[in-house]
């Protein structure tokens, strides 16, 4: 989140899409309903079902899944057609004004530099910006030069028209433009919009431009960096931001650094080289620090050994050939060229797509540890329905995990707060934390290094592993949380924040980000419940957040040229007597609202409507492309999928014909249980208010189908067939796409068939397709066919 | 009526069913074994029992109201009736007031089930009735009446369910303040639900469980005018059945012959 949780209660308008924060996220309501009942704010949902969440909407419109980019792509045309737009704001903050490189186009869902052999863009050089000899982009503050950003977006979108949006997601026209009403109501300086988005938008092949198209919106209302506004992710488990932040992804390292591999990173030098730069004095470009990050880390990980004279210790990191994302990892489990796996707290044979093929690719483990509370369904892969145990070779191990009450550390939550928690009870039975279980198990790894060598013992040898005290048996956490916020190599004193942090070996931090959380102290353990003058509910000296414990991100956006707030009466930040006030500030406290542009993680320092540069792997616009498996032409152009998408050789033959799997099917999640359900499954409470898999249909495809509500039903497609209760309802309805009507299937994917209670999983029938620039599976928009079981 | 209350926003529900958990957690209830039914919607289990003292029950959503589709989730518990027909019926004198709310005292219960079957809103449930529906073992304790008691046995500050309501849609206090919110909830959301209606200010005297609904009571098939007890004929069937128990022993299950008898006789 930009913003966080409490801070939802000052937003004037509450757009939901791609998120049903009332099943998933309940706690936020709250703040909702404190918005819609205290400021008389207005709450939209776009959904392609009617939810709980769209129970208490003001505005509730049906979408087809897998059509938000139409949907908000419609909704950036109405605000530059109806000039509903925070003009200010957008010349002085966002790259509306930047003139584009003449060689950038875009042609029937093209952009310039497309290979289609390669299926992707080449090196982007035409996505870039024009600069002057100073090397600083041209701009033209007019916004009339026909290359600037504001018009060539003006002509990308000036064929989402309301019309248009209706036949591609199924939105009646009258309803799509009471939504765009509403919400670029925000336009206004004074009134704020917050986005509320979750798994709905990043889970298709097109994600990331998703997010992108809200991104775009919100500059255009002037609503980033504002008490009320941003754009918040909601994050779908209880720490998953700070794993995030931890670099639980394939592509980073602590703190969003990227990650070492060898196309990009082969050396230090050359990620150095590739330090973010700007020419412009207005941008604070903060990324220009990175290489100070980068060493302290390193210090933190290898300390003595990592020296000037060895890059400290770079080459050791491992560099990745190719992505190691979820789908390619469970490929590559498949051809047999992962032996063993490590599962701690995840179960993918219920929560991956295509789990049919995760099964498979399981068979062929030579060992698994499986790290849970419960024995989970993937835990017992081997006796899942099918499955033929003589067969199955695999050796698995599993270790019984502590719960959250039975450990101390801190967790961050969406909002970016980073909360301290003790432990309430011992572990129960031989239960061990995930910090003692990884503790134990790096030792162990690092005695057999010592006793047998290995192929290169260096990394394992030299890293430092400080973290149990002496006389201690167990490790301790505020020891893991004093090496994040780091500290001066030469006399281990901790450093006040990542302003302290050096490129020269003399600081060690394990994670830059939280670099201020345990300067000698415990910030996250704070929990004074006093607010801030400026009283927004930023509850200031509670716990600690990410970065600097600043409340809200980009909040030198908050106010103007002159440090005066757009919305005075839930001021953030102010600049007043050649100081600020309010927040921790963006970008250091001496730097005036004239001197320097808000958004100092971008090098030009400006919000960026148009992605510039090689950022984005599938365009610097948001373009609507039909998710993989579509029961319908795209009207927008004449690609079908996006075409940066990766579709691999090996599922080809699986995605789904829609003549034989007529139904746009998506999964998603009930407040009953949580994730796949490896907790919530096994509580006799929670069993008896979802006991059992279900869908959710309209009643006319219940209709043409025979099949009464409570009835069973099989859903079926070209990756596996699932068994599962219908729930007959008029809160899913055929969708009228192009002039034709278009059923639904809507699922919950918490079933597998361990724990107590079982079924189907339904992401027996998702497809092994990603995002093009993520590869976060497609798990919200498939096809399949549905009958009546006998 | 003054003291405290309940007052059910159904304005504000989204259904998570948080009230449901919580009550069997701080109660230690067991679980229902129930599978799905198709509800309607997610309603699961089908409704209150002896072991299940609060219950979100969901409607169908009603697409036709002009101010967008209505999805009612009514959260429904023992209202502790001001004039409760359940304290009017009970042989045995098990039912009472404590601090407003109605409350049985199971040591005296014969497990009778007059207070099942004269209570409109089918709150208090029998043991063993619903052991049988779920294919429970049997009580040792015999056939007894259960009931939301507000929490009085087990007792805290706010009732379990409405210290666990993560919107505010159920909240606990004075009655005559919440009376007043719900008044100005109404107000507020009128725009959008035209039929939005209150209920439990006036029935039996007055609720303490008072709820803001979507639409009508009779909607959601609350009883406007519900049926009060005739406490002459009450009291006649007491009469009999204190005479007709001197002769059983003091044995529960012959306690429940004498009640049956009276009550066909005075009926």
């Amino acid at each position: 989140m930009t913003n966080h949780w409490i801070d939802i209660k000052n937003a004037d308008v509450i757009l939901m899409m791609g998120s049903n924060a009332a099943e998933n996220h309940p706690i936020s309501f709250r703040w909702v309903i404190k918005a819609m009942e205290e400021r008389g704010a207005k709450l939209i949902v776009v959904d392609p079902r009617f939810t709980r969440s769209a129970s208490q909407a003001s505005l509730y419109a049906p979408l087809r899944s897998g059509t938000d980019i139409a949907f908000l792509g419609g909704m950036i045309n109405y605000a530059l057609q109806n000039d509903r737009i925070q003009k200010e704001y957008v010349a002085e903050y966002t790259n509306a004004s930047y003139l584009v490189s003449p060689d950038y186009a875009f042609h029937d869902g093209l952009f310039s530099e497309y290979d289609a052999g390669k299926r992707g863009y080449g090196a982007r050089k035409t996505w870039a910006y024009q600069l002057d000899d100073k090397k600083i982009p041209k701009r033209d503050l007019s916004l009339k030069d026909p290359r600037c950003v504001y018009q060539l977006m003006k002509e990308h979108y000036n064929r989402y028209t309301p019309e248009k949006v209706a036949a591609v997601t199924g939105c009646p026209t009258e309803m799509f433009l009471k939504v765009a009403d509403l919400f670029t109501s925000t336009h206004k300086p004074d009134r704020v919009a917050t986005i509320m988005y979750a798994m709905g938008i990043t889970q298709h092949t097109v994600g990331t431009q998703n997010v992108r198209a809200f991104s775009v919106l919100q500059l255009l209302m002037g609503n980033m960096g504002l008490a009320g506004g941003g754009i918040n992710a909601l994050r779908g488990e209880s720490n998953v931001q700070g794993s995030t932040d931890h670099a639980l992804l394939f592509h980073i390292i602590p703190g969003y650094l990227p990650a070492p591999n060898v196309k990009d990173f082969p050396s230090f030098e050359e990620y150095n080289k590739k330090t973010p730069q700007t020419a412009d004095p207005m941008s604070i470009n903060w990324w220009s620090n990175r290489p100070k990050y980068l060493v302290s880390l390193l210090k933190a990980w290898f300390g003595d050994a990592a020296t000037k004279n060895n890059n400290f210790c770079y080459d050791w990191l491992p560099k990745f050939s190719k992505p190691a994302s979820f789908i390619l990892l469970f490929e590559d489990m498949l051809k047999g060229a992962i032996k063993g796996a490590f599962y701690m707290g995840t179960n993918p044979l219920v929560g991956g797509p295509n789990a049919n093929r995760i099964g498979r690719a399981m068979d062929k483990l030579d060992w698994l540890v499986a790290v849970d509370l419960w024995e989970t369904d993937s835990a017992t892969f081997w006796k899942r329905p099918g499955a033929k145990p003589a067969r199955i070779k695999t050796e698995v191990f599993l270790l019984p995990a502590a719960s959250s009450v039975e450990k101390e550390g801190s967790i961050s939550n969406s909002g970016r707060w980073a909360q301290w928690r003790y432990k309430a009870v011992n572990p129960l039975g031989k239960a061990k934390t995930d910090l003692d279980i990884l503790d134990l198990v790096f030792r162990e790894v690092r005695s057999l290094y010592q006793k047998e060598k290995g192929k290169f013992p260096d990394p394992i040898l030299n890293s430092t592993w400080n973290f149990t005290p002496q006389g201690a048996h167990e490790p301790d956490p505020h020891m893991v949380a004093k090496e994040i916020n780091g500290y001066t190599w030469q006399d281990r004193k901790e450093v006040k924040n990542f302003l302290d942090l050096k490129d020269d070996g003399s600081t060690a931090c394990g994670n830059w980000l939280y670099s201020g959380s345990y300067p000698g102290k415990n910030m996250m353990a704070r929990r004074n419940g006093a607010d801030a003058p400026n009283k927004i509910g930023m509850f200031p000296e509670w716990a600690w957040c990410w970065p600097v414990n600043r409340r809200i991100i980009y909040n030198r956006a908050a106010v103007n040229r002159k440090g005066e707030p757009w919305s005075p009466d839930r001021w953030v930040v102010k600049w007043a007597d050649a100081a600020w006030k309010g927040d921790v500030v963006d970008g250091g406290p001496k730097a005036g609202p004239a001197d320097k542009n808000p958004f100092i993680m971008n090098p030009e320092g400006v919000g960026r409507l148009f992605a510039a540069g090689t950022a984005l792997a599938d365009g610097p616009f948001p373009e609507h492309y039909e998710p993989m498996e579509s029961p319908v032409r795209n009207l927008f152009n004449s690609q079908k999928v996006n075409p940066a998408a990766v579709i691999l050789d090996s599922v080809a033959r699986e995605f789904g014909d829609p003549k034989r799997y007529p139904y746009v099917a998506t999964s998603y999640r009930v407040v009953e249980h949580w994730q796949a359900g490896a907790m919530t499954r096994n509580l006799p409470w929670l069993t008896e208010l979802v006991p059992d898999m279900f869908c959710e249909i309209s009643l006319t495809l219940a209709k043409a189908k025979g099949i009464k509500n409570g009835d069973r039903v099989s859903i079926f497609n070209a990756r596996g067939r699932i068994s599962a209760y219908a729930l007959v309802t008029d809160r899913i309805q055929p969708l009228s796409i192009d002039g034709k009507p278009v059923e639904q299937v809507g699922m919950i994917w918490h079933f597998g068939h361990g724990g107590a209670a079982t079924g189907d999983a339904a992401n027996k029938l998702t497809p092994s397709i990603g995002d093009a620039n993520t590869m976060i599976p497609e798990f919200k928009a498939f096809l399949v066919n549905i009958r009546r079981e006998a | 009526m003054t003291g405290k209350a309940f007052l059910v926003d159904t304005t504000k529900c989204n259904g998570c069913r948080a009230c449901q958990v919580a009550c069997k957690q701080w109660n230690n209830l067991p679980a229902e074994k129930t599978s799905f039914f198709g509800g309607p919607e997610y309603t699961n289990p089908a409704k209150l029992s002896a072991i299940t003292f609060n219950h979100v029950k969901f409607f169908p959503v009603d697409r036709k109201n002009p101010g967008g589709p209505i999805w009612e989730m009514m959260h429904l518990k023992c209202n502790h009736c001001e004039e409760a027909n359940c304290m009017r019926v009970c042989p045995q004198s098990a039912i009472s007031k404590m601090d407003g709310w109605v409350v049985i005292d199971q040591s005296k219960c014969i497990g009778c089930g007059a207070c099942e079957s004269e209570c409109v809103y089918q709150v208090p449930h029998v043991l063993d009735k619903t052991r049988q529906m779920y294919g429970l073992k049997k009580s040792i304790q015999g056939e007894k009446s259960y009931k939301c008691d507000a929490c009085t046995a087990n007792r805290r500050s706010v009732p379990a369910c409405a210290a666990n309501c993560p919107t505010g849609a159920l909240a606990y206090g004075d009655r005559d303040l919440l009376l007043k919110k719900a008044k100005a909830v109404m107000n507020q959301m009128r725009g959008k639900y035209p039929r939005i209606s209150l209920y439990g200010e006036t029935q039996f005297s007055g609720l303490r469980v008072i709820t803001v609904l979507k639409d009508t009571p009779e909607k959601y098939g609350l009883p406007l005018k519900p049926k009060t007890v005739n406490v002459e004929k009450a009291e006649a069937v007491r009469d009999a059945y204190q005479l007709l128990s001197l002769a059983t022993f003091g044995l529960p299950s012959l306690k429940r012959v004498a009640y049956r008898i009276s009550r066909s006789m005075m009926g």
